[in-house]
């Protein structure tokens, strides 16, 4: 049998150019090698690694629940070097870990940063994980872009992405990356219990600032549980109010802000600092709204007057 | 600027329309025995195919489809350890791949699986390179691909951009596509043929 040499391109070009696909390819391999330059392997829990961005000088964020030890965190860098980071801070509402390395990285590492806010839905992204030596990565689209999203643990966060693409085991904690290889966000696959989520870049600049500057990010609580009541038609007209809604106060913490303020049980809270209550998010939106060691004034019904309370809402990240 | 933006979507969508033309002259499927069938890839224009070891019954009679019409094959070499068979099968032909060398191989370009999925005939995937793992000596030992396989895909054809030969896809591991690389296709044949040769 005669043996045939296999060198002989028969590439598709009859067809038309490949050069859209290829540029393409080509285009989004560069990408990767650009992104891959500030991810970083963080050996911080059994099984394999998990990826981390150099985010700023010395500083990586990583998704939180993937760093399972707080002292001594073996990191490999992109360019193979080992060295070992510091817990700066967590924020277990939105997942994310900042971490310190020691000597610092070099100012090359630190990730490209894309503006997000040009993503919609359908835009071509990249996932680029370094979940062992070796940098690789997943493409996809953006198949919903979530406005004023609320996690499970309650944080609220103006805008996150969800992916078309897969979250490998070790890419939790990488970048999203646009077809420059600029980085859009951080992938995670836990935020929200499996699906493929990121944070847009502007979210975790603004939880970093929280973490390094205090180690944790403010929670403002003010210790009450609270239902969404109806009020009566008679009681709307009789207070002139604008709403005919408000959030019953169902049970109220020891020694908890609001005890201390004077809340009763059986309050109905009608608005706080002038903005109308409907749901229990709004109160949490407007008490992320209040200054650290600044009042909330609230407007409560109680006993068929209304009345305004100023309560001053501890911070219950810190401990956390 | 949309004008534009929309003609590479399109223009892609016509390359890749290209790609799976010259992929669905390239390929047979392979059946053996009573087993489930694969995907075979015309090796050298006529009359080889190399498909993935699992595919094939030792034992059991072995036919071809590549235009609708099913022949009769038989096993001329198998590389266990690769998951890699060599049959001859002297009626088939089809168009030359070109090998893609995997050390030039970068993690994020395109590649595209084709085969025949849980029966589907002629399917292609899209999807991003991985990783190339390595054994101790260096050479490269398996592709790893972020694209979508299925039972069916096996022995079938991974590619690259330009429709260039990167490996053959052999199994699914943690979601990830793997493929023995064209290299180590290539070195195998070539044993298999000059062993018989001998």
């Amino acid at each position: 049998m005669q043996v045939h040499s296999h060198r002989v391109c028969m590439s598709p070009k009859s067809e038309g150019s490949t050069s859209t696909l290829s540029e393409l390819s080509s285009q989004l391999a560069a990408a990767v090698e650009t992104a891959g330059n500030s991810v970083v392997a963080i050996h911080a829990r059994r099984r394999i690694p998990s990826s981390g961005i150099v985010w700023r000088d010395g500083v990586i964020v990583s998704a939180s629940h993937t760093v399972r030890r707080d002292d001594e965190i073996p990191i490999v860098l992109p360019n193979g070097e080992s060295t070992v980071a510091t817990v700066a801070g967590r924020d277990p509402a939105t997942d994310l870990i900042a971490l310190r390395i020691s000597g610092g990285v070099a100012k090359a590492h630190v990730a490209p940063k894309a503006d997000s806010s040009s993503l919609r839905v359908g835009s071509l992204v990249l996932a680029v994980g370094r979940p062992g030596r070796n940098v690789s990565a997943s493409f996809g689209i953006i198949s919903a872009v979530g406005e004023g999203w609320r996690s499970w643990q309650g944080a609220r966060i103006d805008r996150v992405f969800r992916l078309d693409l897969a979250v490998y085991d070790g890419f939790s904690g990488g970048p999203l990356v646009d077809t420059t290889g600029a980085v859009l966000g951080l992938n995670n696959s836990a935020l929200a219990r499996g699906t493929p989520m990121a944070l847009p870049a502007r979210a975790i600049d603004r939880v970093l600032d929280e973490l390094l500057e205090r180690g944790h990010v403010r929670r403002p609580f003010i210790g009450v549980a609270v239902q969404s009541v109806a009020l009566s038609a008679a009681v709307v007209k009789q207070h002139q109010l604008e709403n005919d809604g408000g959030l019953l106060i169902v049970s109220i913490a020891d020694s908890s802000p609001a005890e201390n303020a004077g809340i009763l049980l059986g309050d109905v809270v009608l608005e706080a600092n002038e903005q109308a209550l409907s749901q229990a998010g709004d109160l949490l939106d407007a008490l992320a709204g209040v200054a650290s060691g600044g009042a909330v004034k609230l407007k409560v019904l109680r006993g068929g007057t209304i009345k305004t309370v100023s309560v001053t809402p501890a911070d219950r990240g810190e401990g956390e | 600027m949309i004008g534009s933006m929309l003609g590479t979507a399109r223009a892609m969508s016509s390359n890749v329309n290209g790609l799976s033309e010259l992929l669905r002259q390239a390929v047979v499927e392979v059946r053996s025995g009573d087993t489930g069938s694969g995907t075979g890839i015309i090796w050298g224009g006529s009359g080889l195919v190399v498909t993935n070891a699992h595919c094939i019954r030792k034992g059991a009679s072995l036919q071809v489809d590549a235009v609708g019409k099913w022949r009769e094959a038989h096993a001329l070499a198998y590389h266990p350890d690769h998951d890699l068979a060599l049959l001859a099968a002297p009626s088939v032909s089809g168009p030359l791949l070109e090998l893609r060398d995997p050390d030039t191989l970068r993690p994020g370009e395109l590649v595209f699986a084709h085969g025949h999925p849980l029966g589907i005939r002629d399917a292609l995937a899209m999807g991003v390179l991985h990783a190339v793992t390595r054994d101790r000596d260096k050479s490269a030992r398996w592709i790893v691909a972020d694209v979508r396989l299925a039972p069916g895909n096996s022995g079938g054809p991974l590619v690259d951009a330009e429709g260039r030969l990167v490996g053959i896809n052999s199994m699914v591991v943690n979601g990830l596509g793997v493929a023995v690389p064209a290299s180590l296709v290539q070195r195998f044949v070539e044993r298999a043929l000059s062993q018989r040769a001998a």
